[in-house]
C-alpha cells in the first residue's frame, strides 16, 4: 500500500518535473489534509496550519527538482511542513507574540469538551499547557510527531535532520519535562 | 537478562519503539511503565478540527493563484533580462546618435584617427590646432570615435532635450513602449494583489511575494523611467516616476506586515489612483505600439 503510494508520488513528481503543471494539483490534493494535520499539531490553530500548507507546498514546488525520487514524497514533504511550522513559531517569538502562542495552545488544549478532559479538570489542562509551553521547538514537534501522530524515530530524526540517537533523546527530554510538570497532578498514579 | 530498563526504554516501550522480554516477566519494570503511561496518557490534546470535505478544493484555489506568479517570475526571469537589456541598448545607442548629433564639428583628429587609409597620423599635434588640449590628448592616444565624443568639455555640450521622432527611431522606440508595457503590467498586478489583501486584527500578513515582485521591479522602474525620459515619452516617465516610491516602500517593507501596515500601503496605492493610471498609460502605451507597428518603415 506504503510502496504503491509512493510510486504514484514520484510518478507525479516526474510528470511535474517533465512540464506537466497539473500533476501538482494532485500532488496537492493527495497530501494537504494530512500536511494540515500534522501543522495544526505543532501550530495550535487553522490559520496558521493552513498558511504552514500553502508554503509548504509552495516551498516544496520551488525545490521540487532537488526532491530524490528514492525518497518517500510524504516525509520530505512532512519534513518541509514541520520545518514551516518552526518557522513561523520562531518568527512569532521573535516578534514578541507570545500571547498568541498561549492562547493558540490553551485553545488546543483545552477546546474540546470530551468527557476525558472534563474529568482531567481545568488545572491539569494549564499543566499540560505549561509543559507544552516548555519544551524547545524541537522538542515540541518531535513529541507530537511520536506521541499523536505515531510517527517512528526513525522517520522523525528525518524530519528534523537529527540522527536516531538525538531523536530519541530529543523525545525523551521532552517526555521528562511533560511528566516533572504533570508529576503534582499525577501523584496519586504514579 | 534481569537488568531493569532504564527511564528511556521504558519510554521506548511505552510507544512500541522496542521490545524487551524481561519487560514480560518483571513486575517492578511492568509497575514503573504502567506509571509513565498514567502520565503520557493524560497527554491528550484535542483532536485536530477537520478542515472540511472541501480543504483539498481550496488549498489548491489560495495555492494556484501564488504559483502562477510563481510561474511568471520564472519564465520573466529572462525575459526581463533581455528587456533590460534591450533597454541598455537603446539608452547606449540613442546616446550615440544624440552625441554625434550635437557634439560640435568634432576636431579633424577624429577623421584622421579613424581613417582606415591613415590609422597614424604623422603629426597629431598639427591637425588638431583648433581643438581643446585634453580632446586632442585623448583622441591621439586613444582612436575610438566614441571616447573622443564622450570627451567634449560640458560647456559645449547643449543641455539633454528628448529626442524628437524620427523614422530609424521608430523600432527602439517599439521596443521601449513593448517593455514597458510589461513592466506597467506587472506592476499593476502586484498593486492588484496586494489591495486585495483583506486586513484583519489577527498575525502578520504574509507579503513576501509582493516585495520581492516590488525589488524586482523598482530595478527595472528606473532604467525604463530614463529611458522614457529621453526617448519623450512623458505620460510614461511622469507615471513611473509616480510609482517608483510606491514600488520603494513595498519592497523595503518586512516580509510580514501588521494588519496596520498593510492599511496604509492600501490606502496610498488607492490615494494616488495608481492601478487606473497603469491600466490607462499601459492602454495607450498598447495602442502606441500597435500603431507603430502598422506604420510602414521609411
Amino acid at each position: 500500500m506504503e510502496t504503491a503510494a509512493h510510486n504514484q508520488d514520484t510518478e507525479l513528481v516526474s510528470r511535474i518535473l517533465g512540464g506537466e503543471d497539473d500533476a501538482f494539483r494532485l500532488l496537492v490534493e493527495r497530501h494537504s489534509r494530512s500536511l494540515y494535520r500534522a501543522a495544526y499539531r505543532i501550530v495550535g490553530n487553522a490559520a496558521d496550519a493552513d498558511d504552514v500548507v500553502q508554503e509548504t507546498f509552495l516551498r516544496a514546488y520551488r525545490s521540487l527538482s532537488r526532491f530524490d525520487a528514492r525518497a518517500s514524497f510524504t516525509t520530505w514533504v512532512h519534513r518541509i511542513a514541520i520545518n514551516c511550522s518552526l518557522d513561523l513559531i520562531d518568527s512569532r517569538k521573535r516578534r514578541g507574540h507570545h500571547a498568541s502562542e498561549e492562547d493558540d495552545l490553551a485553545a488546543l488544549v483545552s477546546s474540546a469538551a470530551t468527557p476525558d478532559r472534563v474529568a482531567l479538570g481545568a488545572e491539569m489542562q494549564r499543566a499540560i499547557d505549561s509543559a507544552m509551553r516548555e519544551l524547545s521547538g524541537n522538542e515540541r514537534t518531535a513529541f507530537v510527531l511520536r506521541h499523536f501522530e505515531g510517527m517512528p524515530l526513525e522517520e522523525i530524526g528525518e524530519i528534523l535532520g537529527t540522527r536516531l540517537n538525538a531523536t530519541k533523546n530529543t523525545v525523551f527530554r521532552a517526555v521528562k519535562k511533560l511528566r516533572e510538570q504533570l508529576q503534582p497532578f499525577t501523584g496519586s498514579l504514579v | 537478562m534481569n537488568q531493569h530498563l532504564s527511564q528511556e526504554e521504558l519510554i521506548l516501550a511505552y510507544y512500541g519503539e522496542t521490545t524487551s522480554t524481561h519487560l514480560e516477566t518483571c513486575e517492578s519494570c511492568q509497575a514503573e511503565l504502567g506509571r509513565l503511561a498514567a502520565v503520557l496518557d493524560r497527554v491528550t490534546l484535542v483532536d485536530v478540527p477537520e478542515p472540511g470535505d472541501d480543504y483539498e478544493a481550496r488549498v489548491w484555489n489560495r495555492l494556484e493563484w501564488r504559483l502562477r506568479g510563481e510561474k511568471k517570475r520564472e519564465r520573466n526571469g529572462w525575459m526581463k533580462w533581455a528587456a533590460i537589456a534591450a533597454v541598455i541598448v537603446i539608452a547606449f545607442a540613442g546616446g550615440l546618435l544624440w552625441n554625434r548629433r550635437t557634439t560640435p564639428e568634432t576636431p579633424h583628429v577624429i577623421a584622421t584617427n579613424t581613417a582606415p587609409s591613415n590609422p597614424m597620423p604623422s603629426n597629431p599635434g598639427a591637425t588638431n590646432t583648433d581643438s581643446e588640449p585634453s580632446t586632442a590628448a585623448t583622441a591621439s592616444s586613444n582612436p575610438d570615435v566614441i571616447q573622443v565624443a564622450a570627451h567634449v568639455p560640458p560647456q559645449q555640450q547643449t543641455p539633454r532635450q528628448p529626442q524628437t521622432a524620427r523614422p530609424q527611431d521608430a523600432p527602439r522606440d517599439r521596443i521601449l513602449l513593448l517593455v514597458v508595457g510589461e513592466h506597467m503590467d506587472q506592476s499593476e498586478r502586484m498593486l492588484v494583489e496586494l489591495t486585495n489583501l483583506t486586513p484583519s486584527e489577527n498575525d502578520g500578513f504574509d507579503i513576501k511575494t509582493e516585495r520581492a515582485k516590488a525589488e524586482e521591479l523598482l530595478a527595472s522602474n528606473r532604467l525604463y523611467r530614463r529611458t522614457a525620459l529621453d526617448r519623450g515619452e512623458e505620460n510614461v516617465a511622469t507615471l513611473l516616476n509616480e510609482l517608483e516610491p510606491m514600488l520603494m516602500q513595498i519592497a523595503h517593507a518586512p516580509d510580514e506586515m501588521t494588519a496596520d501596515e498593510l492599511r496604509t500601503i492600501q490606502k496610498r496605492v488607492e490615494t494616488k489612483g495608481l492601478v487606473f493610471k497603469l491600466r490607462v498609460v499601459r492602454a495607450d502605451v498598447s495602442r502606441k505600439t500597435v500603431k507603430q507597428a502598422n506604420e510602414p518603415t521609411t
